[in-house]
């Protein structure tokens, strides 16, 4: 009896359309339908019983510390106010050339997600800071929406970031259950450090292919993005004529010529933030600590930063560990509803004709790859990142591996994938983010016309890997020699 | 129901306060996990059960948060639809969804977790790992399993006593009754 597994999913995606939270929608329904399946005498509910186990494995479960650990340091740097600051030094450098400032908030958005990963904090803080001042600089607001929650969301797929953290965990679990099933019983592991490091290069080059497209833009339609018309707290470029946006080389030759008294001030705001990134990516690079410790050690950095910017006070503290536990539970719970709905999925048998169904694709494993991106691509448009790592990766992740995929390359290809989820109408947390600062002479469709051609690039970028899978998979075979 | 409603306040009260509690737990994670690393790194030194009162103390975060998340309304919501509903329809969906998924679940993990959490007492279980945390620490770990349910089960009830106020209520923009959320709803990850 196969059907009920799939009126579940049917069920819970139509039900969580209702809003009642994630994490009790998915347990709810799928008890629901283990208790009705038990009356018509078509389910086991002794299956029910292996749940206290099952849940005491998630609290004991060492990976997945980092994630409190990682939130505590971003809330930290959040409230230590570091995104102003560099965005509004690296604005000044970049400000006045032509798409300058989208360039400025890709780059701040690259080092936030290095940093402190929460995109909801990043989005909101560029909408507040940076959009007005792209607006006023007369850019489309199309653009300046679309790259700020673009440049919001790699926070997701630049390490450190959370979602390599669940989707690490649930990944190795898949890839043991898959080298199991072939007979393989001593298998090969993959962790969330072999993730982070598969995901950095791909990051670093959704970064160039943003600010590619601002260059384009600032190319074929410079009227999108303009330079710096009038001079700000700074003199206009030495060669450029007033009122006139001076060209690259131009801009370029005003920053050389007179480089000095913004630097300080430069170094100034990207050094902390520089100095905690290297700590933190470096000593799982170098393989000094697990990024659970090297979570540990970035939380009590942040900290330290913060006290430095004498930002941190006994009470500040106490909101960002309130905020940490409201965020850790929101997201365990949702583990939690999610690990009941696996398990009265697979007591239907969903899991099986999952894998007969993906295993008798024409096109081997491109058509399953192909299928199952474009099924997260698609819940992408209502479910966010947690529920799709944990309801449809447990489930896709050992039929795909068992395939013979790499672990690294596939992770990598479902976070850029769930990345994008953020960037996607009507549901992407980005767009909610942003609206919710944008001003009201931004339009909605404004926004949705504007993160169009992201998502375009992040297809591009997950066409580019699927091409290149040593994009992913050459940085921790190089490090590792795996 | 103004009488119901004063209880369920009470009972939140207890609820959140539980919660804020807990949250501390998180900055000595932090602090505990850096000195882990360091002791490891720079003298060699490590004990299993330090390790896992870290892992610990954020079982006991997630699961005793849990009550105080739902009462500042932070577990995340598909709110495409939600967010533009009245009061009223809002209350429809917390109420049933309370009576439908909630309830069923705490009350579930309340009562299926009792014999398991009991067999940990009476086996006086101490940690797997060779020098982990001894008994009593593991039976208590499981304990907040039931405990979750049963702050889960009044959490529930709570909103079901606010839903049912909302409704009852003769339709007028009021005050809402609901603590209003720290933050944007998703927690802001």
């Amino acid at each position: 009896m196969y059907w009920p597994a799939f009126a579940l999913f049917a069920c819970v995606v139509l039900l969580l359309l209702a809003g009642f939270p994630v994490a009790f929608t998915l347990g709810g329904t799928a008890l629901l339908f283990a208790l009705g399946g038990a009356l018509a005498g078509v389910f086991d509910i002794s299956f029910l019983g292996t749940m206290p186990n099952r849940l005491f494995g998630i609290m004991s479960n060492e990976t997945l510390v980092a994630v409190p650990l990682f939130v505590f340091m971003g809330v930290t740097l959040e409230r230590a106010q570091i995104a102003e600051d560099l965005l509004d030094s690296l604005s000044r450098m970049f400000g006045g050339l032509p798409g300058g400032l989208g360039i400025a908030v890709i780059v701040v958005g690259m080092l936030l997600a290095a940093s402190t990963g929460i995109v909801g904090a990043t989005v909101i803080t560029m909408g507040l800071l940076a959009l007005p001042t792209m607006m006023k600089r007369g850019y489309d607001p199309a653009v300046a929406t679309g790259v700020i929650s673009a440049s919001g969301t790699l926070g997701q797929i630049i390490p450190p970031s959370i979602v390599l953290v669940l989707l690490g965990d649930v990944l190795s679990s898949a890839y043991q259950e898959a080298q199991l099933a072939q007979g393989v019983f001593a298998p090969r592991t993959v962790s969330v450090g072999d993730l982070f490091m598969g995901a950095l290069l791909p990051g670093l080059m959704l970064v160039a292919l943003y600010a590619a497209w601002m260059l384009v833009l600032a190319v074929f339609r410079p009227a999108s993005v303009p330079a710096r018309l009038t001079p700000g707290e700074e003199a206009p470029p030495a060669s450029g004529e007033s009122g006139t946006p001076p060209t690259p080389a131009e801009w370029f030759a005003g920053k050389v010529l007179r480089p000095a008294a913004s630097l300080g001030r430069l170094l100034a705001a990207l050094a902390p933030p520089l100095v905690l990134i290297a700590a933190v990516l470096g000593s799982i690079i170098l393989g000094l600590a697990t990024p659970t410790e090297a979570a540990g050690v970035g939380a009590v950095g942040a900290m330290l930063l913060a006290a430095l910017r004498r930002k941190l006070s006994l009470a500040r503290i106490r909101e960002v560990a309130r905020s940490t536990a409201r965020v850790s539970s929101m997201v365990f719970l949702i583990l939690i509803g999610a690990s009941v709905f696996s398990l009265v999925f697979r007591g239907y048998g969903g899991d099986e004709v999952v894998r007969e169904f993906l295993m008798s694709l024409p096109g081997g494993v491109f058509g399953a790859v192909v299928l199952v991106m474009l099924v997260m691509f698609l819940l992408g448009f209502v479910l966010d990142f947690i529920e799709i790592t944990f309801v449809v990766v447990p489930i896709v992740g050992p039929v795909l591996l068992s395939m013979g995929l790499d672990p690294v390359w596939l992770g990598v290809m479902i976070a850029i994938n769930l990345q994008t989820s953020f960037l996607t109408p009507p549901f992407g947390f980005a767009l909610f983010y942003l609206r919710g600062v944008a001003p009201p002479e931004v339009p909605t469709t404004a926004i949705y016309r504007g993160v169009a051609p992201f998502i375009a690039i992040q297809l591009l970028a997950l066409a580019l890997l699927a091409l290149w899978p040593e994009i992913a998979t050459w940085l921790p075979g190089a490090l590792y020699g795996g | 129901m103004n009488r119901a409603l004063k209880a369920a306040g009470a009972v939140e009260r207890v609820i959140v306060r539980t919660g804020e509690a807990v949250a501390w737990l998180t900055f000595f994670m932090a602090l505990v996990t850096c000195l882990v690393a360091m002791l490891r790194y720079g003298l060699a030194l490590g004990w299993i059960w330090l390790q896992e009162t870290i892992t610990w103390m954020h079982a006991a975060v997630f699961l005793l948060a849990a009550g105080y998340t739902l009462a500042r309304d932070e577990h995340v919501r598909v709110d495409i639809f939600y967010r533009e509903m009245s009061p009223k329809r809002q209350a429809v969906v917390n109420l049933s969804g309370c009576a439908l998924f909630l309830l069923p679940l705490s009350v579930g993990l309340l009562l299926g977790s009792l014999e398991y959490v009991q067999t940990s007492w009476l086996i006086q279980e101490s940690s797997r790992e060779a020098g982990g945390l001894i008994y009593p620490f593991p039976s208590l770990l499981k304990t907040l399993l039931p405990v979750t349910g049963g702050i889960m089960s009044l959490q529930a009830m709570v909103i079901c006593v606010r839903s049912v106020a909302e409704l009852l209520k003769p339709t007028d923009p009021g005050a809402s009754p609901d603590l209003p959320p720290e933050q944007p709803p998703g927690g802001g990850l």
